[in-house]
């Protein structure tokens, strides 16, 4: 296969789609709007009003005071690790992963527990959720809570909670990712189904087949013909998505967020591949019909139960891990591989030339 | 040289060209002649590879059109001009010819060099960024000829090159044709312009779904018809039709004007006679001369023989 007989159709077929300024717009137009614009107008309002900074005050907090010197951590004589208990009173246990609420808990250690409604005294508490609690003579180190009415006690909080920003913005994420996915792979459906059958109808695929290009060399240029403009626009988009983010958050979160390394995972390797089977899809059917019409229809027709599946398949990871990425970018690659042999197995010159209906 | 040998193509229950065997040989202008239909279009689709033959074989410098590999190597030695232009119509006259230089592997110099001197010798180098949906069917046909010619190939197949061009532009493309010749190259051209075969080709075949004739196409009359002798008298009186009818060598007579036109079977020895025959009628001969057959006479002769 000589790649610059497929470089040459390409480069024709990109000369020619310069001149459909519409076509260019709307495939530049769609991934901005859906990818960029629609996930930020529809969460950056949330974002804004999400209260800023670190500070995460525990409401009700009436004093944090410090502990008398002769403080000491409690001994315990049994260890308590994954149950439950209400109304109950602990005496020198040692409790993990526990839930508690209702309680009087006294002379405990208590790691990595949820207490509700209750009140502790002469206990260490280490990773501790506290809603409605009093803390009386007692220390700890990383809490999180609501509430507390402490009286004499060295509490350190921290916030282990996720806040408000840190829910929604997966989801944000989450959603423009898909978007990043999902555009890549509809966009072909705009140009691909043409490739071939458009060429037929123009009759200018006669001159062509003439000239000593094999059917792999030609294929291959009307793919890429296809994929550069489809995943351009993407990439044009995912920048100023990557950038709009980085500028809109900065002040919510300090820190430029993207591009972490699953997006970038994803738009150099799953969008790719996603896209590409889009293409081929489409290339295939504008190979078989003798409408052009037709070709679009089917090629729509085509892509999205492929593209449904797909949202299907990746929603069912809330967070998509860069592993996952590579596992379906992957998968995407090899299936494409084989959709390429057999659109070109089943590429027939003289069918296409020949065959009006 | 190209060799066929029984090329037969069908379409379902349409034999677009049957039995086609014929030998081409290099250097030469060869014409396909035929009515709608007669598979021209499909001969030469089948000898630039575009399509397979149903059966029988051609060799195209030994190159074998159903092998795959060497189809390649063909389609690299042909220009083919299509019926129809097929250009890219966003694109100017210029970027489509480039296009198909580059498949060629001609260089970017020579394929300047070509195409500059193939548009401006056609008129239409002043135009050429300008897109061609917008020229005439005409100019749209100029540049498909310039794109079969861009990489200079040493076989050139032209399907009804002149059919929409205007008289100077067709004498410009026969002359082109000419040309071609002259350097070499063997021309195939299917068309139905029995004037212009006549004045180019060397060689025509007459084709109505498979080979009616071959030959020159100045021979091809010979034998076809009796041969027919034009005599002006200055006067011809009315009683000489049923006369010079009855007399042995004569087949067949007619009256025009006061012309005698009359069908000989071998004028040299009868044309004296019948000269003599009438001044020993006291008629006075002005001018005597062979009607000489047009193609065209061989075309509609033989192929409404063909059709019946
Ligand atoms: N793709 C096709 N499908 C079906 N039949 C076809 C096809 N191409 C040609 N034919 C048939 O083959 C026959 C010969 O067609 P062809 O185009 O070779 O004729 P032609 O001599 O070039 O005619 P014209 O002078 O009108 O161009 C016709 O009967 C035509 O209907
Ligand atoms: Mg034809």
């Amino acid at each position: 296969m000589h790649w610059r007989n497929a470089w040459i159709v390409m480069r024709k077929d990109l000369a020619e789609f310069r001149k459909q300024k519409l076509v260019i717009g709307s495939i530049v137009a769609m991934p901005i709007i859906l990818g960029v614009i629609f996930p930020l107008a529809t969460f950056v309002p949330i974002i804004t009003m999400i209260p800023q900074g670190e500070s995460w005050d525990v409401p009700g907090l009436l004093e944090l005071g410090s502990l008398p010197d002769d403080f000491i951590v409690p001994w315990t004589n049994q260890t308590i690790a994954e149950s439950s208990f209400t109304e109950v009173v602990l005496h020198h246990k040692t409790l993990k992963n526990v839930n508690l609420s209702n309680c009087i808990i006294i002379s405990c250690i208590l790691e990595d527990v949820i207490v509700i409604n209750s009140t502790i005294q002469n206990s260490s508490l280490e990773r501790t959720y506290l809603e409605n609690v009093t803390v009386v003579r007692s220390e700890g180190r990383e809490l999180d809570g609501r509430y507390i009415l402490s009286v004499s006690s060295n509490l350190l909080f921290i916030r282990t909670k996720p806040s408000e920003i840190n829910q929604v913005l997966p989801m944000m994420f989450n959603m423009m990712l898909m978007i990043f996915i999902i555009v890549p792979a509809t966009l072909p459906t705009i140009i691909a189904p043409y490739s071939i059958v458009g060429e037929k109808n123009n009759r200018s695929l006669e001159p062509l087949l003439a000239t000593p290009t094999t059917d792999g060399e030609l294929l291959a240029g009307k793919i890429f013909s296809s994929f550069v403009p489809s995943m351009g626009s993407t990439l044009l988009a995912f920048a100023l998505g990557v950038v709009l983010l980085d500028v809109i958050l900065l002040p919510q979160v300090n820190y430029p967020l993207m591009p972490n390394l699953t997006w970038i995972l994803s738009v150099v390797l799953l969008a790719p591949t996603t896209c590409l089977m889009s293409v081929l899809a489409c290339v295939l059917v504008s190979s078989k019909v003798s409408d052009v019409r037709a070709a679009q229809q089917l090629g729509g027709f085509v892509v999205m139960p492929m593209v449904v599946l797909m949202i299907g398949v990746l929603s069912g990871f809330l967070f998509l891990s860069p592993l996952m990425v590579l596992v379906f970018a992957g998968l995407y690659g090899c299936l494409d591989l084989g959709l390429f042999y057999f659109v070109k197995a089943v590429f027939n010159r003289e069918k296409i030339l020949t065959t009006w209906k | 040289m190209i060799t066929c040998e029984g090329l037969t193509k069908t379409f379902g229950s349409i034999t677009a060209i049957q039995d086609f065997t014929l030998e081409i040989p290099d250097g030469c202008i060869f014409g396909l002649l035929g009515p709608n239909g007669s598979g021209k279009t499909t001969t030469m689709r089948m000898l630039s590879c575009l399509i397979q033959p149903t059966s029988g074989k051609a060799l195209i410098d030994s190159y074998d059109i159903h092998d795959k590999t060497d189809a390649q190597k063909i389609r690299g030695m042909i220009g083919l001009l299509p019926e129809v232009p097929g250009l890219y119509e966003t694109l100017g006259a210029y970027k489509n010819l480039d296009f198909y230089g580059q498949f060629y592997g001609v260089p970017k110099q020579k394929r300047d060099e070509s195409i500059k001197r193939t548009l401006t010798n056609l008129g239409l180098w002043d135009r050429r960024n300008e897109p061609v949906g917008g020229f005439s069917k005409g100019m749209k046909q100029k540049i498909a000829i310039a794109r079969a010619l861009t990489h200079d190939p040493k076989y050139i197949f032209l399907d009804e090159p002149t059919a929409s061009l205007d008289p100077a532009a067709a004498k410009l493309v026969r002359e082109y044709i000419l040309e071609l010749k002259k350097r070499g190259n063997t021309i195939l051209i299917n068309t139905h312009n029995l004037s212009e075969a006549e004045r180019i080709c060397d060689t025509v075949a007459l084709l109505k779904n498979k080979i009616v004739k071959v030959g020159h196409p100045k021979e091809l009359a010979r034998g076809l018809f009796a041969r027919t002798i034009s005599i002006t008298l200055q006067k011809i009186p009315s009683s000489l039709l049923p006369e010079i009818s009855s007399l042995r060598y004569i087949s067949e007579a007619q009256v025009n004007g006061n012309q005698l036109i009359l069908r000989i079977r071998n004028p040299e020895e009868n044309n004296p006679q019948v000269i003599t025959w009438l001044i020993q009628k006291g008629l006075q001969v002005q001018f005597v001369s062979e009607e000489e057959y047009s193609l065209e006479d061989v075309y509609l002769k033989l192929i409404e023989e063909e059709g019946q």
